[in-house]
């Protein structure tokens, strides 16, 4: 045992010449029976005074013997994979495929019906070209009536009224019709509007619609089913407020805004220093909506509530042009 | 609509200040769009949503405020001096259809002083952005603002003397507004008219002919109700949106129009000095008398909330709705003439509703079990987007409506496609029959801003003709085009986008959905038809020169693909199902060979399966290479050819012979050179 000799052990491990022969070095002297493991087992076999300091020396042993072969096993390295290590620079970009992205309408939408969803809702969809009747007369929209004016439409040639849908509403009679309560639906969709192209308008741009029709459901449920989509989307400091307004196919009828998610209420350009921002429209399900979808009188109750998915992804991510969306610069899809 | 502070001031006391009034305004439902401070007023802009023409005026906007911060209304007195002289002597009213013009009220008002307003009358029209023209003119529109009554003057000696009639304009019949501009009407316009000319566009805009000017003497004042949808119409053909047809389109009611008269009388007298000679009136217009029935506990109910019925009553009552109790609950509710919006108990609801306060509504979650409706198309295209983008391939979203034009250069043989009736220009004239051209439209604009790299696709709808509806189709679109660089441990490889890249999307996608046994097969023309079971799916071609010239894309090759979904969908298998994995390994073999051009790949596969159909387990080329020590007209493959078995483990022995049985196959069916 006391023929280990560190100085003779180093010129030992010096002389290898291959990993093989530095492997059965490593085993004869650290391994789990080697010559370090019996100096640490004859240690207790030792009167108490000597113990402390053989345990020393064996622990000396035993770094000094890993630092060798570590040296040594660097030093055997092969001559490529020494060269590898000098060249390769781990700041260099790293190999792999490119991810492509979806386009942000995509994802807000995605994003808005997961919310939803976690909440019970379904996803529904409905067809672009819609008749006459779906798109307004059964949304309690008369044909001849001012508040038509809010919904300018393109009509289809050689059809019988028939149109391009100017919002989603529309599902919410087909579905309706369709299926009996309870029913919690959410629809995204495209829709069309003859509206002149500039900053913040588009002739098509998409909508989400959501409705919930049961017996028993209250404007309360409403008010507490948008905040919780409110704050998931804009985070949980968001302020809200319902502000009474008039839609057709609802009767009591809410604006919804929120707090500026620039300024936070204080007031700036973006919010036109008011310190909200509407995003979206909502209210209780006309009883004349109910008549139309072939329910009964007074039997259920329900809300519905309908946003622009270009307005919440532009607040989203502080987009300032909503023509941004349909060039489809890849400069720009590739923020998202 | 605009109105001031001190305006409403004259009909309702207010105790709030100008910004806070404009807070609870909003809250109310009346938007507050710009309030601003001048000459020692505030003038507010109000967004007055369609079902509220009462809103329309300072006197509607006073009830409001009367409303929401619970003070009275002061009381008006309105009360003319008219002398009715000889009555023969009137004008007598002639309302062709009765439908068209419910009421039209005339006062004759003589020897009026034309003359400027006073500085009051002025200022106040000003605040609110209403030329001031003389003071007849100006009163017309003050009453209007302040009541939302439309009025009109005619001067009365520019008339023909007798009669004046209400009717529908002949076709072509000529007038010029008072705007100097010259109208074309026809039989869709309601008029207002003597026994030799027009006289006005009724509830839109008067004549230039019989207007009052400075020199005039004597005055008809009109004040009328013509029916909306007439107004509505006769505006859009004229092009001619006023404050005066904007309110007869939303609806005015009798009391508003004899009120609105009479005030205006009044005003003539105090201001010029005319006399009231005689009032005029034809039409059957009755003041309406609604009551609701409204159940206390209904609108609780509804609205997941607890107002006490005194709240209730109070609310109601500031709002000009006469209220009885019928007992704890129930209540009959008298609506105002004023009111034409409120006809049910859900009305009534709304109106407690928005002046009790949204906020103090509570919040809750609704207690239902909705049921669950899967909607399998939708799940399947997040599936396929999801796929595409993990190959690296990026979303756009297109227009549905295109110029025809685009299809035309693509020259496909697309359906006849659905026609826009009024787009707003070329580019919205059809909706389109394929996504193709409107992709390959991206792809010129990124171009152009220097992008050399595009892999873009996108999933839509597509439209084409059909009975009795036009049909609407889910398509995926792939575009590729430019230089594909990756970097690698060998450097840079830069790669041009082919055909073969738009396939590798494409099966990838399909491996997906867990679809098989499909095949690309050259059509007729330059295009791969991908199908399945003989029934076409989609198809992938290279845009002809044609068609890229035409986008001003130079020196680029694009390849585009078009797949339907719809026939996509109905082949989808996502069950899957574990085999188990090999218990013994195999042996595997890989062949190098040239091959002459034009001998498929599909083929050479196809005969090596089938010489060493049982133990041969896979076989796949794994590499591909032109280049200088290939011959030309030849191309380099390797082959790797996988033998195991699943009772043992083969050896060489095994394997050799049904090895050289597939090179003899491969040299001798398809000449092809082992390297």
């Amino acid at each position: 045992m006391h023929n280990l000799d560190l100085a003779a052990i180093q010129a030992e491990i010096q002389k290898v010449n291959s990993s093989a022969e530095l492997e059965e070095l490593r085993l004869k002297y650290l391994s789990r029976k080697g010559l370090v493991a019996q100096m640490m087992s004859a240690i207790p076999g030792l009167a108490a005074e000597e113990r402390a300091s053989a345990g020393q020396k064996a622990n000396v042993f035993k770094n000094q013997i890993t630092a060798f072969l570590r040296e040594k096993e660097l030093s055997l390295a092969s001559p490529g994979q020494k060269a590898a290590a000098d060249t390769l620079d781990i700041t260099m970009p790293g190999i792999a495929q490119e991810l492509g992205h979806l386009h942000p309408i995509t994802q807000t939408i995605n994003e808005i019906c997961d919310i939803f969803m976690r909440m019970g809702f379904s996803i529904v969809e409905g067809p672009e070209i819609e008749t006459e009747f779906n798109n307004f007369t059964g949304l309690n929209i008369p044909l001849e009536h001012p508040s038509r004016d809010a919904f300018d439409t393109f009509y289809l040639k050689d059809t019988t009224h028939l149109l391009l849908r100017s919002h989603t509403s529309p599902v919410q009679i087909r579905a309706m019709k369709e299926r009996k309560p309870p029913l919690a639906v959410v629809v995204p969709g495209r829709v069309y509007r003859p509206d002149a192209t500039d900053a913040s308008h588009l002739f098509m741009f998409h909508q989400i619609e959501g409705f919930m029709v049961d017996k028993g459901i209250k404007f309360s449920d409403l008010k507490g089913t948008l905040e919780m989509f409110a704050k998931s989307v804009f985070g949980p400091g968001i302020k809200m407020r319902f502000r009474p307004h008039f839609f057709p196919f609802t009767e009591p009828s809410a604006e919804v805004d929120i707090s500026c998610v620039i300024c936070h209420g204080k007031g700036c350009p973006s919010c036109g220093r008011k310190g909200w921002l509407e995003i979206l429209g909502s209210g209780m399900i006309h009883p004349n909506v109910f008549k139309h979808a072939g329910y009964g009188l007074k039997k259920y109750t329900g809300f519905a509530f309908g946003m622009g998915v270009e307005r919440i992804a532009m607040l989203k991510y502080g987009i300032n042009d909503i023509r941004l969306f349909c060039e489809n610069d890849l400069r720009f899809l590739k923020q998202f | 609509m605009k109105f001031t502070y001190n305006w409403l001031k004259d009909f309702v006391e207010i105790k709030i200040p100008a910004a806070e009034l404009a807070e609870k305004l909003t809250m109310a439902g009346l938007e507050v769009t710009s309030l601003e401070e001048r000459a020692g007023d505030f003038v507010f802009e109000v967004e007055i949503t369609s079902n509220r023409p009462d809103w329309l005026s300072v006197i509607g906007i006073a009830r409001e405020v009367a409303a929401i911060t619970s003070s009275k209304l002061k009381a008006q007195s309105v009360k003319p001096k008219i002398k009715i002289q000889n009555k023969n002597q009137a004008l007598k009213i002639a309302i062709e259809d009765k439908k068209d013009c419910l009421l039209y009220t005339a006062k004759i008002i003589q020897s009026v002083n034309v003359g400027p307003s006073p500085d009051w009358l002025k200022n106040r029209l000003e605040l609110i952005g209403c030329r001031s023209v003389n003071n007849i003119v100006d009163i017309t529109n003050y009453v209007l603002f302040e009541t939302g009554e439309p009025l009109h003057a005619f001067d009365l000696d520019k008339l023909a003397p007798g009669a004046i009639s209400v009717r529908r304009a002949k076709k072509e019949e000529k007038l010029i507004t008072i705007d100097a501009v010259q109208r074309v009407l026809n039989q869709d316009i309601l008029v207002i008219a003597d026994k030799r000319k027009t006289l006005a566009a009724a509830g839109i805009m008067g004549g230039k002919d019989s207007e009052v000017s400075y020199a005039t003497k004597n005055i008809l004042l009109e004040a009328a109700i013509f029916h909306p949808v007439v107004i509505r119409r006769a505006r859009q053909i004229l092009g001619l949106q006023t404050d005066s047809s904007y309110r007869f389109e939303r609806g005015i009611d009798a009391e508003t129009v004899r009120n609105a008269s009479l005030r205006a009388t009044q005003l003539i007298a105090e201001l010029s000095g005319g006399e009231c000679v005689a009032a005029i009136e034809s039409g059957s217009a009755r003041i309406s008398k609604k009551t609701v029935a409204f159940d206390l506990r209904e609108m609780n109910k509804i609205l997941g909330a607890a107002i006490p019925l005194l709240k209730t009553k109070n609310i109601l009552k500031h709002l000009g709705f006469q209220v009885r109790s019928k007992n704890k609950y129930v209540l009959t509710v008298a609506v105002p003439p004023w009111r034409g919006d409120v006809n049910q108990e859900v009305d009534l609801i709304e109106e407690v509703s928005r002046i009790y306060g949204y906020e103090h509504i509570p919040s809750s979650l609704p207690e239902v079990k909705p049921q669950v409706i899967i909607n399998t198309p939708r799940d399947l295209v997040v599936l396929i987007k999801n796929i595409l983008t993990g190959l690296g391939l990026n979303e756009v979203i297109t227009y549905s409506l295109i110029d025809r034009d685009w299809l035309r250069d693509f020259n496909l043989p697309f359906a006849q496609p659905v026609e826009v009736q009024n787009p707003l220009s070329k580019e919205q004239e059809i909706l389109r029959t394929s996504i193709v051209p409107s992709l390959a439209r991206v792809v010129a604009f990124n171009l152009n801003h220097k992008q050399n790299y595009l892999n873009i696709f996108e999933v839509s709808k597509v439209f084409s003709t059909g009975k009795p509806v036009p049909g609407e189709g889910l398509v995926l679109g792939i575009v590729l085009c430019g230089e594909k660089t990756m970097l690698l441990n060998q450097g840079m490889v830069r790669e041009e986008l082919n055909l073969l890249h738009l396939k590798g999307a494409i099966e990838s996608v399909l491996k997906g959905l867990g679809i098989s046994g499909y095949s690309f097969r050259t059509g007729s023309a330059q295009d791969i038809i991908l199908e399945k079971d003989s029934q076409q799916l989609g198809l992938l071609w290279q845009l002809p020169s044609r068609v890229l010239g035409s986008l001003d894309i130079k020196n680029k090759e694009v390849v585009a693909a078009e797949i339907n979904l719809d026939k996509i969908f109905p082949l989808v298998n996502l069950r899957k199902k574990f085999t188990s994995l090999p218990a013994y390994p195999g042996i595997t073999r890989d062949i190098s060979l040239l091959l002459k051009n034009g001998i498929k790949i599909e083929d050479v596969l196809f005969a090596v399966r089938k010489q060493a159909e049982r133990l041969l387990k896979e076989v796949a080329v794994v590499d591909f290479y032109k280049g200088k020590q290939i011959p030309s007209g030849y191309k380099g493959l390797t082959i790797s050819c996988l033998y195991r078995s699943d009772e043992r483990t083969l050896t060489e022995e095994e394997v050799n012979p049904l090895h050289s049985a597939i090179l003899t196959v491969l040299q001798e069916k398809f000449s092809a050179q082992l390297r």
